[in-house]
């Protein structure tokens, strides 16, 4: 399978990490090669085979109960009136 | 003696019986840290309250109260399992100051058992890695030849415990991660059933490969480690009910399977120790046999496809907003600054998730993930039925010895391949476990002991029986 430096900085996107033109240029190349070890994949009789599953029921779950935590559980120092701040939307 | 060169067991007799007491022993032990680490670099952060927590361990002995199974033995954990109060990086830029305000729960039931932390022990960023080199702590360095990698990514517990930092630590093993290091550095590391041990407060890579494992210099206290930790916890529902009880027993009769393909694409000189370590086992009463596994051809592009698929999901939400480095979100818009903000994830970690975002994108889907899935349960089911005839299937840890730091830095795929032999455990949930086999030319030479799912008591049997017999014993000069 090609892997091309558009589908690379794609990704990059997709995946929000700025990517510069070097590690653009190492990235689609490594990730060629390792993509094509991948493709081993292909080679395996997988028709009749079915998809690893867990066995655990969602009946066995426990209640999804908010709980709170001691102290202050966040870690950044960019707050404004007992909100944390973020960048702008737009 | 000096009291750092204690196993797990002697510092809780020892400290229990007041022949020392854990104030002593966790003294000596930061003594030797600070002399060692120059070289070694197993630690990310020291544990300021180790003392503390120590005279609060001799109190309660003093005052009779029970101390606890560990009472006072020191233990690393890999940096990213949560630590109350101590900040856990995943050596990354991403989490540098992010100080958890929960314990994981193997923390919690280390400490219930008495067991001190001693510090935060150095990994390749987020689990990632072979070979400890991609932390951005640095990285850390083979007791036994410092000019080479102590394996990974839980390379700084292995290389903490070969060189007498702590008795034991806790690492995590997604790929090989508690086995690779604890073969090169030759101590014993266990990657438990998936299931077995509790997740909860340990950060995400690859969370339906992954499990937390203990790691010791003698399989007496990396059972001791599983017995503090091992059994059911509401916290994290991938958990199976119970609370075993593991013991050290020498089982004659086991039957024992070599897998082929285990040791044909090995270094001769490991293949060799192998063949030894089995011919060990034969003398020590076991069945051996070879045998075959032939879905290892498919097992290492069906691990590396899930993990970096989950790899990718998983790191998505260090957003570094609420929690992260320092960073003003003033003047960005919100998609570039996450895109900024993120592209401090190192070398490797940025690598798989532009890779596992690649393999789940519409389209490949069906061709990689969906394949991989498959292929897992082709290679369970093959194993399952080779558990049939074999109680254990061994072969070497890792297919090469410890390599020069550097070597491999440079090319992902041949890093990839050093992974070989451990990922089928994780591919298939089952447990695994990797004793120390020898040396060749001064290097450690691990042997791999693998079981059915739950079956964690016949490989320590196994594991022990070997042991006694080959009896590699030793530690490093620092």
């Amino acid at each position: 399978m090609m892997v091309t430096k558009e589908q690379v900085k794609h990704l990059g996107w997709l995946a929000r990490i700025e990517l510069s033109d070097a590690e653009l240029e190492r990235y689609t190349e490594q990730i060629e090669g390792i993509v094509k070890y991948l493709d081993k994949l292909d080679a395996m009789p997988l028709q009749q085979v079915k998809p690893i599953a867990t066995r655990k029921k969602f009946a066995d779950l426990r209640p999804d109960e908010p709980a709170e935590f001691e102290g202050d559980a966040l870690g950044t120092k960019y707050r404004k009136d007992g909100f944390v701040k973020g960048p702008r939307m737009a | 003696m000096p009291l750092y060169t204690l196993g797990a067991g002697q510092v809780a007799a020892g400290v229990k019986s007041r022949e020392f007491s854990a104030e002593e022993y966790i003294q000596q032990l930061l003594e030797r840290i600070e002399k060692v680490e120059p070289k070694v670099n197993a630690f990310v952060t020291i544990n300021k309250g180790a003392i503390e927590h120590a005279r609060t361990i001799d109190k309660k002995i003093r005052d009779g109260e029970q101390a606890g199974p560990l009472a006072g033995v020191a233990v690393s954990i890999k940096d990213n399992i949560c630590t109350k109060g101590i900040r856990t990086t995943c050596a990354s830029r991403m989490l540098e100051s992010f100080v958890p305000p929960y314990d994981a729960t193997v923390v919690t039931r280390l400490q219930d058992a008495g067991a001190i932390v001693i510090g935060k022990a150095n990994l390749d960023e987020f689990a990632m890695g072979s070979t400890t080199e991609f932390s951005r702590y640095g990285t850390t360095r083979n007791p036994w030849d410092i000019s080479r990698v102590p394996g990974g990514s839980s390379g700084g517990s292995a290389a903490s415990v070969a060189a007498q930092e702590c008795a034991a630590s806790l690492g995590s093993d997604a790929g090989g991660s508690v086995r690779c290091p604890a073969s090169f550095c030759s101590v014993v590391g266990m990657k438990p059933t998936y299931g077995l041990i509790s997740r909860y407060g340990l950060v995400s890579y690859a969370n339906s490969l992954e499990q937390v494992g203990p790691i010791g210099r003698t399989v007496s206290d990396v059972v001791s480690v599983l017995n503090a930790i091992a059994g059911a916890d509401e916290n994290d529902h991938t958990t199976v009910g119970g609370k075993p009880v593991y013991t050290l027993q020498e089982r004659k009769g086991l039957r024992v399977g070599l897998v082929r393909e285990f040791i044909e694409d090995t270094d001769p000189a490991v293949a060799k120790m192998i063949l030894r370590a089995m011919d060990t086992l034969e003398g020590q009463g076991c069945k051996c046999k070879e045998t075959s596994l032939e879905s290892v051809a498919y097992a290492l592009a069906s691990y590396y496809t899930i993990a970096t698929a989950e790899a990718s999901s998983n790191l998505a939400r260090y957003d570094n907003v609420r929690y992260g480095f320092d960073m003003s979100p003033e003047g960005y818009e919100w998609n570039s600054y996450f895109a900024k903000a993120r592209s401090s994830f190192g070398e490797e970690a940025k690598r798989r998730i532009i890779t596992g975002s690649y393999v789940l994108s519409s389209g490949y889907y069906g061709k990689y993930y969906l394949k991989a899935q498959q292929a897992r349960s082709l290679l369970k089911d093959e194993l399952k039925a080779l558990f049939k005839s074999c109680d254990v299937l061994i072969g070497p840890t890792m297919p090469i010895l410890p390599f020069k730091i550097g070597e491999k830095i440079d090319d992902p795929l041949k890093m990839y391949l050093v992974d070989i032999d451990t990922v089928i455990a994780n591919l298939a949930g089952m447990p695994a476990i990797s004793v120390p086999a020898g040396f060749v030319d001064g290097l450690p030479v691990g042997l791999q002991l693998m079981a059915d799912e739950f079956q964690e008591q016949t490989i320590l049997d196994a594991a022990y029986l070997f042991e006694q017999a080959a009896n590699v014993r030793g530690s490093p000069e620092l």
